[in-house]
């Protein structure tokens, strides 16, 4: 209690000073749960690749092309050492016209469902089941698009114009799956048809189509390798394997993370100034009480403690308020961009725990150079002090 | 250690050809202190009087162990302490002696009971600890029912006790007071220097107490004067 009557002596002062910090930690907070979305929809990417290989149209722009390609290139594949299982699966854009926007657009994927067993991405269902590849007219749908299509199991849902059927409603992920509708293989065809100009429509079959293949290797196949051997064997495709994930992804967020925290650092370094410049003048103004506690028996270490406690607890207060702050703007966008399946905060635990330490590391850092500046004063000359 | 000897009390507080010089600039300087001696006797009142600019504050200050010295010695009962560092001076502070200043000192953002028992948590008490210590000082100095009240809530001589309560909470050997009664009205000045007698009396406490104020000096048994950094008695 005492500290807390010590910081706010100076009530203004102190409200603007604990602003800074709030307003440093907002913009940390901010920043850090788009930093945190993306990088979670970054791993979960990773850890989906990590032990396939993605085969696409060639030419068509790698791993997240929607190019057409020939169901009958599957066998082709399958007959490559090395690869345990193929499975051809539709990739479209759930609303067409929708553009790749931040994070992920909210996808219609379709699939064969013939590499499910050997599938190590597991995804749970918070309601209803999973579809089988014979299921037609049924769909399961990521958690986020669930209000969005006002999906309940059991009732119909409109997909590009088509009625489906929810069978389940997937878990959230946090990644790709969260803003996708999966459906069999012949669905998703149909529909992807309607995206083709006519020309091209009349001359293919859409049984026949597909906009990628997903292989997996056997047990002791190494994916990057596979997806070699696929490039020199198979013609007409481009196969990647996990690390072509990272290197296209990855290493884009990790530039885009470092611009996120750094506008949030600065603003934070701004805040941790205003702490230095608020206890300098509370240790100024204070110099002849820190010659009374020194007369009275105060040791260098206890003045030093006083003063780092009060800018400790300035952090503090303006770590949570900011934190507080930042998590009321990012639930208010979230759900303010909810209809237009747009997901871009998440506020992660240790993202919160990270923000509310960081603010009082930097008041007690800030605070340092006061502190041991009030402690070094010689009694008699902090009691003289007018 | 070395134990000092004495025919009647013992000498508490011992300083020798104390100098003292303030510098405040090139060829600007102060010499506050030209070889001031002083001994106090154990259980002793003393006032130190002289003119301003004699150095009673310098001497009050040095031999509290708040300032430093040029030259000379201090001795606080019967250990010589001009020598020490920081750490033991702090430790000196906190068990030894108690100060009383002339505008009191209190810490004005805590309540009279807080001020008191502060000096009590910094000689290592505990919070409940230094909170009846703290208590019984109040109530010594008449204050019982005053302990919640802030400084500013407070009569000048109110303050003052308070001041002393705080000086008296650790139960030291010496008092200091530098012009305790400087900023009270009569009355006020009259309820202090009976109150730090009656202290003295039924304690024990030495206090050596700078004054201008001839009332404290007449309460106090003993009086040095002070003239140009001397000690003239």
């Amino acid at each position: 209690m005492q500290v807390l009557r010590n910081v706010f002596r100076r009530k203004l002062r102190v409200f603007l000073t604990i602003s800074g910090i709030t307003i440093g930690v907002l913009a940390l907070v901010v920043m850090g749960s788009m930093a945190e979305k993306i990088n979670l929809m970054v791993s979960g990417g990773t850890r989906y690749y990590s032990d396939k290989v993605t085969v696409n149209a060639e030419g068509s722009g790698a791993m997240f092309s929607t190019g057409p390609l020939s169901l009958g290139k599957l066998q082709e594949i399958k007959n490559v050492p090395g690869v345990a299982e193929v499975s051809g699966s539709i990739g479209a854009l759930l609303e067409t016209g929708s553009s790749m926007s931040f994070g992920m657009p909210a996808m219609i994927i379709g699939s064969d469902m013939r590499g499910d067993n050997l599938e190590n991405f597991k995804i749970g269902y918070s309601q209803g089941q999973t579809i089988g590849p014979n299921d037609v007219g049924s769909v399961v749908v990521g958690s986020d698009l669930v209000s969005k299509l006002s999906a309940k199991v059991g009732e119909y849902i409109t997909v590009r114009g088509e009625q489906f059927k929810v069978a389940g409603i997937m878990d959230k992920t946090l990644t790709a799956p969260d803003s996708s509708v999966y459906m069999t293989l012949s669905d998703a065809q149909r529909l992807f048809m309607q995206d083709l100009p006519e020309m091209v429509r009349s001359q293919i079959n859409a049984a026949d189509i597909v906009t990628s293949f997903v292989v997996y290797p056997t047990k002791d196949t190494d994916p990057e390798a596979l997806a070699a051997t696929i490039n020199d064997t198979v013609s007409g495709v481009t196969a990647t394997g996990p690390s072509a994930f990272k290197e296209q992804i990855a290493s884009v967020t990790g530039i885009f993370n470092a611009i996120l925290y750094g506008i949030a650092i600065i603003s934070l370094v701004v805040g941790g100034l205003s702490v230095i410049n608020t206890m300098t003048m509370s240790v100024s103004e204070r110099t002849r009480e820190i010659g009374v506690r020194k007369a009275i028996g105060a040791s260098d270490g206890q003045i030093v403690r006083q003063f780092l406690t009060e800018a400790g607890v300035i952090g503090l207060i303006g770590g949570v308020s900011g934190l507080f702050l930042g998590w009321i703007a990012a639930t208010i966008v979230n759900a303010a961009l909810e209809s237009r399946n747009l997901n871009l905060f998440v506020v992660t635990p240790r993202l919160a725990i990270g923000a509310v330490v960081f603010a009082v590391v930097l008041g007690l850092v800030s605070g340092l150079y006061p502190s041991l500046h009030a402690a070094r004063m010689r009694p008699v000359a902090a009691l003289r002090y007018e | 250690m070395k134990e000092m000897e004495n025919d009647l009390m013992p000498i508490v507080i011992k300083g020798q050809d104390i100098h003292k010089r303030y510098v405040m600039g090139k060829d600007n300087y102060v010499d506050a202190l030209q070889g001031a001696s002083i001994e106090v006797e154990e259980g002793g009142m003393v006032a130190v009087m002289g003119p301003s600019g004699s150095g009673k504050s310098t001497l009050l200050h040095i031999l509290g162990c708040l300032d430093s010295l040029d030259s000379g010695e201090v001795w606080l009962d019967g250990r010589r302490v001009d020598d020490l560092g920081g750490g033991d001076l702090t430790k000196l502070r906190r068990e030894e002696v108690g100060f009383i200043f002339q505008t009191f000192n209190l810490v004005s953002s805590m309540n009279a009971l807080e001020n008191v028992a502060l000096a009590a948590q910094y000689a290592g008490k505990g919070r409940r600890e230094a909170r009846e210590a703290a208590e019984a000082a109040m109530a010594r100095v008449g204050l019982a029912d005053r302990q919640k009240h802030r400084p500013s809530e407070l009569s000048g001589g109110q303050q003052q006790r308070v001041a002393i309560a705080r000086a008296l909470v650790n139960s030291p050997r010496v008092i200091f007071g530098d012009e305790p009664t400087g900023n009270l009205d009569s009355a006020s000045s009259e309820e202090i220097v009976a109150m730090m007698h009656s202290i003295n009396n039924e304690t024990g406490t030495t206090f050596v107490l700078v004054t201008h104020d001839p009332g404290v000096a007449e309460a106090c048994g003993h009086v040095i004067h002070m003239l140009d950094g001397k000690v003239r008695e």
